[in-house]
């Protein structure tokens, strides 16, 4: 238990930071002084001691216990990357899982922004197929799912990421999708003000960003284990950062895409990498 | 009101306890798992609950009268 608590505050600090980080960088590049990197991880605090009120239209109690189980995804995530090393099937599902979070927190909330979020989470969840090839992918170069056995393929064989770079396209356009202004962040769009989080205020907004901290973490986590070799907690840092700062880039020159164009750009990239990759490995 | 807050204590307590279980005796690994799945959150969301600011009394109907619907 210890273990998991270390780990689930490391992952909540670091990814706070990250996604502070994240956001300065984005304003640099549109020339903006932007927030201080440590503004996430107060924001996520201070939501916790902020007026906070339920209005009469949400859907009690599916609208408090789906942020509930938004955090329980992530704790799993946390449980089974960082601290197990587990399968790479669990993570899947975990992410499967958050897609369904996005959709029933927009579709509990009682407002017409957070539905038709609630109905872009839907098509949102092509960018499920990239992850779902790229773990397929590394299965069939590895011959595991299991986290702890890539790594020691990995450290007999070389990284992965040289061997299949393209799965590793794959999943860094996962990354991308579920960075914060992404232009696959079809869900968030302005828009829809905050989307399915627009009735999400006060606790609740703070238990969201509690969960999504953890979230950017484990899955910069995850890239980094499946495709670099075993790496020590400064190459984690620094790759983490390199992450951090390549889709704070992408994100800050890329307008959002429309849905459509979101799911398509998605699904075509994603098939000619697992095709591209089938022949890497097969011919 | 007033039933909100007890369960918000009851609740913190308990998952209080369990984590302190957990951590001082050793249990198998999928109950550990299972406690730190259900606890960590529950724990959290409890002591928001007990945290967090309420409308004033003369506002409290004017705050959850309608969603948010645009600026």
């Amino acid at each position: 238990m210890a273990d998991i608590l270390i780990n689930v505050i490391i992952a909540f600090l670091a990814g706070s930071l990250l996604l502070g980080l994240h956001r300065k960088i984005m304003a640099r590049v549109q020339k903006r002084p932007g927030p201080p990197v440590i503004q996430h991880l107060l924001h996520s605090l201070k939501f916790f001691f902020k007026e906070t009120a339920f209005p009469k239209t949400v859907s009690m109690p599916f609208y408090i216990g789906i942020v509930f189980i938004l955090a329980a995804v992530w704790i799993v995530g946390v449980i089974v990357g960082p601290v197990t090393k587990g399968s790479l099937l669990i993570l899947f599902g975990v992410y499967a899982v958050y897609k369904i979070v996005e959709h029933n927190a927009g579709s509990s909330s009682g407002s017409p922004y957070g539905k038709a979020s609630c109905v872009r989470a839907v098509l949102s969840a092509a960018t499920e197929l990239p992850l779902f090839a790229a773990v397929v992918l590394v299965y069939l170069k590895t011959g595991s799912m299991n986290i702890s056995s890539i790594i020691a393929y990995q450290s007999v064989n070389g990284p992965l990421i040289l061997s299949i770079p393209l799965a590793a396209v794959m999943f860094f356009i996962l990354l991308l999708s579920k960075s914060p202004y992404s232009p696959f962040g079809i869900t968030k769009d302005k828009a829809l003000i905050s989307g399915f989080e627009t009735e999400h205020f006060g606790l609740l907004r703070g238990y969201i960003m509690f969960a999504e901290s953890i979230s950017w973490y484990v899955m910069m986590w995850l890239f980094l284990t499946i495709f670099f070799p075993p790496l020590s907690a400064a190459g984690y840092l620094i790759g983490m950062l390199v992450i951090t700062f390549i889709t704070a880039f992408i994100n800050a020159t890329t307008p959002i895409l429309n849905p459509n164009h979101s799911v398509m750009t998605q699904i075509t990239l994603g098939a000619v990498c697992f095709i591209g990759t089938l022949i890497m490995i097969f011919i | 009101m007033f039933n909100q807050k007890l369960s918000c204590i009851i609740l913190l307590i308990l998952s209080t306890l369990a984590i302190l279980a957990c951590l001082l005796v050793s249990f198998q690994d999928w109950i550990v798992y299972m406690v730190a799945i259900v606890a960590i959150p529950l724990w959290i969301l409890s002591l928001g609950f007990l945290t967090m600011a309420k409308p004033r009394s003369e506002d409290a109907e004017e705050r959850v009268k309608e969603p948010f619907t645009g600026y």
